[in-house]
């Protein structure tokens, strides 16, 4: 019997390279979910996009990949693209990347009809508002006009899962396609996903570094480490039973929302951060007000743990960035150490005050450190600047906080180039608290950077937190890295903070709609009895 | 994005690699250049202004590296001391548009007020100059020569480094390790000067490399419609325009020497800009 | 994409949430609005700019504007009352910017004709020459861009290495070496003169053209090349191939049209210096046009038409440069919305 999509001992690589991809072997049938799971650089994308013959250029490759019976490392141009419009399609991760900006929707939508299957505009265009309404997108007419800027990455994304449905194929392969997503969002499309691959009967490969999301789609999975399957099996066998160290790690490294195991001390002592009615608006050039933060409100006690949980757009980040005065408020108090904050741009006497009290940690790790810097002589800057250090006595202790923060002596001079990511974030740490700021604030501090990663990362805070008596502002999209970290917890909404309370409470008993809905998108096992509901 | 996948070379090898062959054969070929020119009076086999009118238009030998011109000055020692002129320009333009640039860019990029967009209007307006225009004007002005050119062409160049200039410092603003620098109390002027700034440098001086090509030919060509340095002095440019008889008569070596070291030292120009801006592409990414 | 980008997408500091704009029918009105207004204004700065230079040079105007001419008392009156040179400075320069308006651009000393006039006469060689070599930089560049950037390897490489090397050939040693072999050597072409209309004024043009658009073909080529190198990484790109479409599909219609942009902003950049180099070449091929009668004037101190004529050339430059901005909305529907920034 032929598998709808069969990969034996498929070894891609570059010459005089290691190889990328080391006898890769996996298989999926039709009508079965399979997920492919690993952290960045396993080669999972490679995998996938071999399927459909998309090679890198200059690249060598052996072993079989084969669709319904044909080898795509062997094929023609013309069975590729035959395989391409009949056979597989393809989702791919970034919507807004994925479509092409200056064409509109239904441009994008109808081109393969109309180019390949010869049918007539009119035709092509009442297809594709069908498959646009069949993926559950309203207005449809009106969105074959627009152009993909107009769209929300959401809908976007259903336009990209309704044009790869255009085909009918037998098999989808999806890249990751939720990861650019908030977690609300995500979890309508993986609905929808489940939904088209059951009732279409189709195959599907689903890719993802996200353990739960496969546990939530997938009734197999594979597990992929630098280029080579360490463990396959039934999803629910894999991720309950793992034989593999490494899957073990993966799994334990997962973020999952964890009520009982808090670690965080409940404090309560006099604040140490208080804002109220904190708001801020911004106008666009168009004249157009946006309000980025409405009347915030919340206090925070020396030696507590703050999470602000919220997706894109709710003002979290604009929020972080008052606390550290990066934003002026535009009405509102903010109070730390019982010091108003005054609704100006900061001098440069009183933001140095300031570095003292309240530091901060950015998400991206490759762009919040100086490129040209040394590690170690950054660290010193701030030493020298703050604790009026000299040369050498700056270099020793930066070289003892960087070793206090994982970062061995031998690293000292490496330039953040050379570092890997959890490893910048460990810099980054350090330079934040050689100023010994009493107020940490870590804005999405840990999203860009692997679960295994992360979770070392989020040990090495609570350490530091327990260790120096920090008080943590915790700026974050996902619930599961707060419920372990923070024992306050704040949900925001479209600028608004919309409940406020112990985490335990929330997470146990959330008393807000959207708090609610944000908790249950979280994605759930197949094999957990709890049906996906919104 | 596609596959495009980059592994991390070995440390050495990154090092050993700096410079492609062309761009070694590039450096190569405008240190010979500058070099010869730099010390004509001393290297040079004869005084470039010696008229032997009984030796005119010969042919490459012995006595004559690369031949004489129709007055039968020696070529190759016109050649070295054309340099001389011929170099000094550009190195003046650049050196002045590039500091004058990068200093106006950083003001434009990093204040977010009405001061940053005036700059940028100034910056799009001297666009509209083009730098040999700017210099033809310069001439009309104040009289045929060097310097007015020099100096109008120094204000022409100064909107390519300083856009360039602005939109770095902008995009650098931007960036989570500058405002880390502002929350950690770092003071504005050690940022800008200490940090931003030779964070900028690489990726401007490949611009001002390019613009060295540029200006060398724009005031080649000045001197050859007879606009830029007059005679006795002389550059390669000149010397291109004194040919053009001899050029029509059938001799064409008089022609082709300075014409072919403008476009090699142009050419090296180009090779190593290009070199550096790829290699900081590279870096960045 | 790495997992940096993913959700820096998502969460991009300071991007809070957005109505959806419902104005976008109006914007496209505001947008062109705005660049015309930019184009006004530009053009009055540079007006200024024009005018004033001459008040950089010391000494008394009138003896300026009639350097090498005999200063005689009748002449230096006749300039002083034909520039207003007694009246105030701002009454002058209004006076020659309502002039210009106008269609009275001056007098020149040299032809004892009115500016407007000698400009006129030259106008078309030069709009012929400049609009030839334009046909040379478009079809050239752009057929030397997209095969190099669709022949990665070898093809490319041979094309950027002739490019490297046209692009360093300064327009004068081009007409030099184009004169030296098609005009000397193998006596193709004409070295001298415009001809007369038709197909003798295109022979006689084409080595003119080609001498001026060298470096230019280099340029466009290059951007040609490297914005579509840009877009053949572009995941866009490849969900096209995903699906199926030809190579020729793909590369025509999400390839080539995404990185039209890029090549028609520079293109409208290199006008300027296009129109300036012709002064050169024209000059060189003797064909009497804008550029000639530009090197004549500076050689004659003609001051009042080489003022004349960089104000053409200012303007030409805006002008041009306006249009691309209006049309670059059609091209990439994101710049009138204002998310994308240029």
């Amino acid at each position: 019997m032929s598998q709808l999509l069969q990969i034996e001992n498929f070894t891609l690589g570059f010459p005089g390279r290691p190889p990328l991809l080391d006898s890769v072997s996996l298989h999926v049938n039709d009508g079965e979910a399979v997920a492919l799971v690993g952290e960045s650089g396993s080669g999972k994308s490679l995998t996938t996009r071999a399927a459909l013959g998309l090679l890198p250029d200059g690249s060598q490759s052996s072993g079989r990949v084969s669709v319904r019976g044909l080898d795509t490392l062997t094929a023609t141009g013309k069975q590729l693209m035959e395989l391409r419009r009949r056979h597989a399609s393809m989702i791919f991760q970034d919507p807004r990347a994925g479509i092409n900006p200056v064409r509109t929707v239904g441009d994008f939508l109808t081109e393969t009809l109309v180019r390949l299957d010869g049918l007539s505009r009119a035709e092509a265009t009442e297809r594709a508002v069908t498959q646009l309404e069949q993926v559950g997108l309203r207005r449809a007419k009106e969105l074959m006009e627009q152009h993909p800027h107009q769209l929300s990455g959401g809908m976007l994304q259903r336009v990209m899962i309704a044009a790869a449905l255009l085909n009918s194929p037998d098999l989808l392969l999806c890249d990751e396609p939720t990861t650019a997503l908030d977690v609300t969002t995500q979890a309508g499309i993986v609905r929808l996903l489940r939904d088209e691959q059951q009732s279409r009967g189709m195959g599907m490969l689903f890719i993802t570094h996200d353990l739960n999301l496969a546990a939530s789609l997938c009734e197999r999975v594979y597990v992929l480490r630098r280029g080579e399957v360490v463990e396959h099996g039934k999803t629910q066998t894999v991720f309950l039973t793992p034989e593999q160290d490494y899957t073990r790690q993966l799994v334990e490294a997962t973020p999952a929302i964890e009520v009982g195991g808090l670690a965080a001390p409940v404090v309560a002592g006099p604040p140490l951060l208080k804002i109220s009615g904190l708001s801020k608006t911004y106008q666009l050039p168009r004249g157009e007000i946006i309000t980025a933060l409405d009347d915030a409100g919340f206090s925070l006690p020396e030696g507590g743990s703050l999470g602000i949980v919220g997706e894109s757009g709710s003002g979290k980040s604009t929020l972080a960035r008052l606390v550290v005065a990066l934003e002026t408020a535009t009405s509102g108090e903010l109070l730390l150490r019982n010091l108003p904050r005054p609704n100006r741009a900061l001098k440069a006497s009183e933001r140095k005050v300031l570095a003292k009290d309240v530091q901060i940690v950015f998400q991206d790790p490759y762009l919040s450190l100086d490129p040209r810097i040394p590690v170690g002589n950054a660290v010193a800057d701030v030493f020298r600047l703050h604790q009026k250090q000299g040369r050498k006595e700056a270099k020793d202790s930066a070289r003892a906080l960087l070793g206090r923060v994982g970062i061995g002596q031998e690293r000292f001079d490496a330039r953040p180039r050379a570092l890997s990511g959890g490893q910048r974030q460990r810099v980054a740490l350090a330079k934040a608290l050689a100023a010994r700021p009493r107020l940490l604030v870590l804005d999405e501090a840990t999203s860009a950077l692997d679960v295994s990663v992360q979770a070392q990362v989020l040990e090495l805070v609570e350490e530091l937190r327990d260790q120096l008596g920090l008080t943590i502002l915790f700026v974050t999209h996902d619930l599961a890295v707060v419920s372990r970290l923070c024992s306050e917890l704040l949900v925001m909404h479209q600028g608004r903070i919309v409940e406020q309370g112990p985490t335990a409470r929330i997470l146990e008993d959330p008393g807000d709609d959207y708090t609610r809905n944000l908790i249950a998108s979280r994605p759930r096992p197949l094999w957990d009895a709890e049906p996906v509901t919104a | 994005m596609t596959l495009a996948i980059r592994l991390p070379q070995a440390g050495l090898r990154r090092y050993g690699s700096l410079l492609s062959p062309m761009a070694w054969g590039a450096l190569a070929v405008a240190a010979a250049v500058v070099l010869l020119s730099l010390f004509a009076p001393v290297l040079a086999p004869y005084d470039p202004d010696y008229v032997d009118l009984n030796n005119v238009l010969a042919g490459p030998s012995g006595q004559h590296l690369l031949g004489t011109d129709a007055l039968g000055r020696d070529l190759l020692s016109r050649l070295m001391h054309g340099g001389r002129t011929s170099l000094l320009g550009p190195t003046v333009v650049v050196i002045g548009s590039t500091v004058l640039g990068l200093l106006l860019g950083l003001v434009a990029g990093w204040s977010e007020g009405w001061l940053g967009k005036v700059l940028g209007r100034l910056f799009d307006l001297l666009f509209a100059f083009p730098a040999l225009l700017m210099a033809m004007l310069a001439i009309a002005l104040f009289g045929k020569g060097l310097l007015a050119p020099i100096l109008a062409m120094t204000i022409a160049y100064v909107p390519y480094v300083a856009r360039l200039a602005q939109s770095l410092v902008v995009a650098e603003r931007g960036r989570p390790y500058v405002q880390a620098y502002r929350v950690l109390g770092f003071r504005t002027p050690w940022v800008v000067l200490g940090r931003v700034l030779p964070n900028l440098i690489p990726t401007v001086g490949a611009q001002s490399t390019l613009n060295f090509g540029y200006v060398l030919a724009d005031l080649a060509a000045l001197s050859f419609i007879g606009l830029g340095v007059q005679p006795p002095t002389s550059d390669w440019g000149a010397m291109i325009e004194e040919s053009r008889g001899a050029l029509l008569g059938g001799y064409i070596l008089p022609a082709f020497w300075p014409a072919l070291v403008v476009v090699l030292v142009v050419v090296a120009v180009n090779v190593i800009g290009e070199e550096l801006s790829d290699r900081i592409g590279g870096k960045l990414s | 994409m790495t997992a940096t980008d993913q959700v820096q997408a998502t969460t991009a500091p300071g991007t809070p949430t957005r109505q959806r704009d419902k104005r976008s029918a109006v914007q496209p009105a505001v947008y062109i609005v705005k660049k015309l207004l930019a184009l006004v204004l530009t053009l009055f700065v540079a007006s200024l700019a024009v005018f004033f230079s001459r008040f950089l040079v010391p000494g008394d105007p009138a003896r300026f504007l009639l350097r090498g001419r005999s200063p005689k008392p009748e002449a230096l009156e006749e300039i002083t009352r034909q520039f207003g040179l007694d009246k105030p400075a701002w009454e002058q320069y209004l006076n020659w910017l309502g002039g210009i308006l106008q269609g009275d651009w001056g007098r020149s000393l040299t032809y004892r004709q009115d500016v407007s006039d000698v400009l006129l006469g030259r106008l078309p060689t030069t709009l012929q020459l400049v609009a030839l070599a334009a046909v040379f930089i478009t079809v050239l560049g752009l057929f030397a861009g997209i095969a190099a950037s669709l022949n990665k390897g070898f093809g490319d490489r041979f094309i950027l290495i002739t490019l490297t090397a046209a692009g360093a050939v300064p327009p004068f040693v081009a007409a030099i070496a184009l004169v030296a072999l098609f005009s000397v050597g193998l006596g193709w072409f004409p070295s001298f003169g415009s001809g007369d209309g038709g197909w003798d004024r295109i022979w006689h043009l084409t080595l003119p053209a080609l001498a001026l658009g060298i470096t230019y073909i280099a340029m466009v080529a290059r951007v040609t090349r490297s914005s579509m190198n840009e877009q053949l990484l572009r995941e866009h790109v490849e969900v096209a191939t995903s699906r199926g479409l030809t190579r020729g599909s793909v590369v025509a219609r999400h390839v080539l049209r995404n990185a039209l942009g890029p090549i028609l902003t520079v293109s409208g950049v290199l006008v300027a210096g296009l129109l300036v180099s012709s002064a050169i070449i024209e000059r060189t091929f003797g064909l009497s046009g804008i550029g000639q009668l530009l090197v004549q004037s500076i050689d004659r101190l003609d001051f009042g038409v080489v003022q004349a004529i960089v104000m053409v050339v200012v303007a030409a430059f805006v002008l041009v440069n306006t249009v691309v901005d209006l049309i670059q909305p059609l091209i990439d529907p994101r710049i009138a919305a204002g998310t994308e920034s240029r």
